[in-house]
């Protein structure tokens, strides 16, 4: 078997394999030093190839098209929404935003799925779920795939500490002029005891709680909360506290984004 | 003072606009010129230039430092969004063409080339190599071909693939490190 497994190192170097056997040879890479050596041989091998090509002008206007389109993306997708599974209870979601962001529809699965989330979370969320065509018209849609995010406000990607290696992203959806907040995490580190994560809103460095959650087995954990009162707020960050009770931060930020 | 590509890189993640504009405008003609090379097609090659900053931004792909320099790491994501879309596209199987295997019209090797040198010293280690070896570098590393479409394509036996490619690769490694060492002591 492990001479089939390394007869595919090629293959497995041009993305060639199914994900049944991408994941097969990479079980078997953990162990095969062979291959291990083969693969660090094989990357130093190329490193130079790419510069054989010879260098062509980028057509008309490709920066601008490219950078305006690049920096629309954390608007419409959240890139946990890449790495979730199906075993997931909120994985309808994030499949969903992703799937369909060029899909017309998208808005269906997502609230759908944020009250799944709030249920899964800490249960002191209420969401709102009204339509709103009214305002489709607030946000002009520069492309198709915008038309109707009219009740997302934000989607944000949370930045990690340094030293963190965990990810999570925010939605704030507007709903009968409140704000309702999703937040996603992956990769959080496990928590001990009544230790929960708290999601924190930050005005003129005031913190206020804007959910608590815990995380599985995988470090992944959600919680979809609804933020009363003045929407100004200015960070969004994440802490991981000694219990579901903090009204100020103890622990250290973990994850935060300006809003 | 140039800023470093991993501290752009830092900031991009930290969706720092200015940042990703300065590593857009350090890398674009060497990516695009890249997926050009990969795809023969200007549309697609700006399409998987665009997946890759995409990629930078939302945070979907890490760069490890200690893993070796940014720019390898980086026309590596190159190279496997081209080949991704390559494949969503099933652009139609690639027919093995000397043009492909050795560009060496150099009235397009001209002024503010930035990888000048290492192109030309490419296609000096290319030409060294034999013709089978060329092919089997442009079908396996460009094409990103399957072990077996290249046995089929070649007219070569799958199990003797693997061997083919290495030693093609090796020995244009050599012969490039021979000619690199030339220029060096040239220079001095």
């Amino acid at each position: 078997m492990n001479n089939n497994s390394c007869d595919i190192l090629l293959d497995y170097f041009n993305d060639q394999l199914s994900e049944e056997h991408r994941k097969e040879f990479e079980t078997h890479l953990l162990y095969c030093e062979e291959c291990q050596d083969e693969l660090a041989e094989l990357e130093q091998l190329v490193e130079d190839l790419p510069y054989a090509a010879e260098p062509v002008n980028p057509p008309e206007g490709m920066k601008g098209r490219i950078l305006s389109t690049v920096k629309d993306e954390n608007k419409n997708i959240t890139p946990l929404a890449h790495k979730q599974t199906e075993a997931e209870g909120k994985s309808s979601y994030a499949k969903e935003t992703e799937n369909k962001t060029k899909n017309k529809s998208w808005m269906k699965p997502l609230i759908a799925a944020a009250l799944t989330l709030s249920l899964a979370g800490n249960g002191a969320a209420l969401l709102y779920i009204n339509n709103q065509d009214n305002e489709v018209a607030e946000e002009p849609p520069a492309k198709p795939i915008n038309e109707s995010l009219d009740a997302i406000k934000q989607s944000l990607t949370l930045s990690p500490s340094s030293g963190v290696n965990a990810e999570a992203s925010a939605l704030m959806i507007e709903q009968n002029e409140k704000m309702n907040l999703v937040i996603e995490a992956n990769n959080l580190p496990p928590l001990e005891g009544e230790e929960t994560y708290q999601v924190w809103v930050l005005k003129d460095d005031q913190p206020h709680r804007a959910g608590t959650f815990v995380t599985n087995a995988e470090g992944k954990g959600a919680v979809s909360y609804l933020l009363e009162g003045d929407k100004s707020w200015e960070t969004i960050a994440i802490t991981k506290e000694p219990n579901a009770n903090s009204q100020k931060p103890k622990g250290e930020i973990l994850l935060s984004s300006p809003i | 003072m140039q800023l470093h590509d991993t501290e752009l890189f830092k900031r991009i993640q930290t969706h720092d606009e200015e940042a990703l504009e300065l590593l857009y405008d350090r890398y674009e003609k060497l990516l695009f010129s890249f997926c050009y090379r990969m795809t023969n097609n200007s549309f697609l090659a700006e399409e998987i230039v665009q997946d890759v900053f995409t990629k930078l931004w939302t945070k979907q792909r890490n760069f490890d430092e200690t893993k070796g320099k940014f720019s390898s790491w980086l026309l590596t994501v190159t190279r496997n969004a081209a080949l991704d879309k390559l494949r969503k596209k099933s652009v139609k199987t690639y027919e093995l063409d000397e043009r492909d295997a050795l560009h060496e019209d150099p009235s397009s090797v001209e002024t503010q080339v930035e990888w000048k040198e290492e192109n030309e010293q490419l296609q000096t280690a290319m030409k060294t190599l034999s013709e089978e070896q060329r092919g089997i570098i442009e079908l396996f590393y460009f094409k990103g071909m399957s072990q077996t479409s290249i046995a089929e394509t070649c007219g070569i036996p799958l199990g003797t693939v693997k061997g083919r490619v290495r030693l093609a690769l090796k020995h244009l490694r050599t012969e490039l490190s021979s000619i690199k060492e030339r220029g060096m002591q040239h220079e001095q």
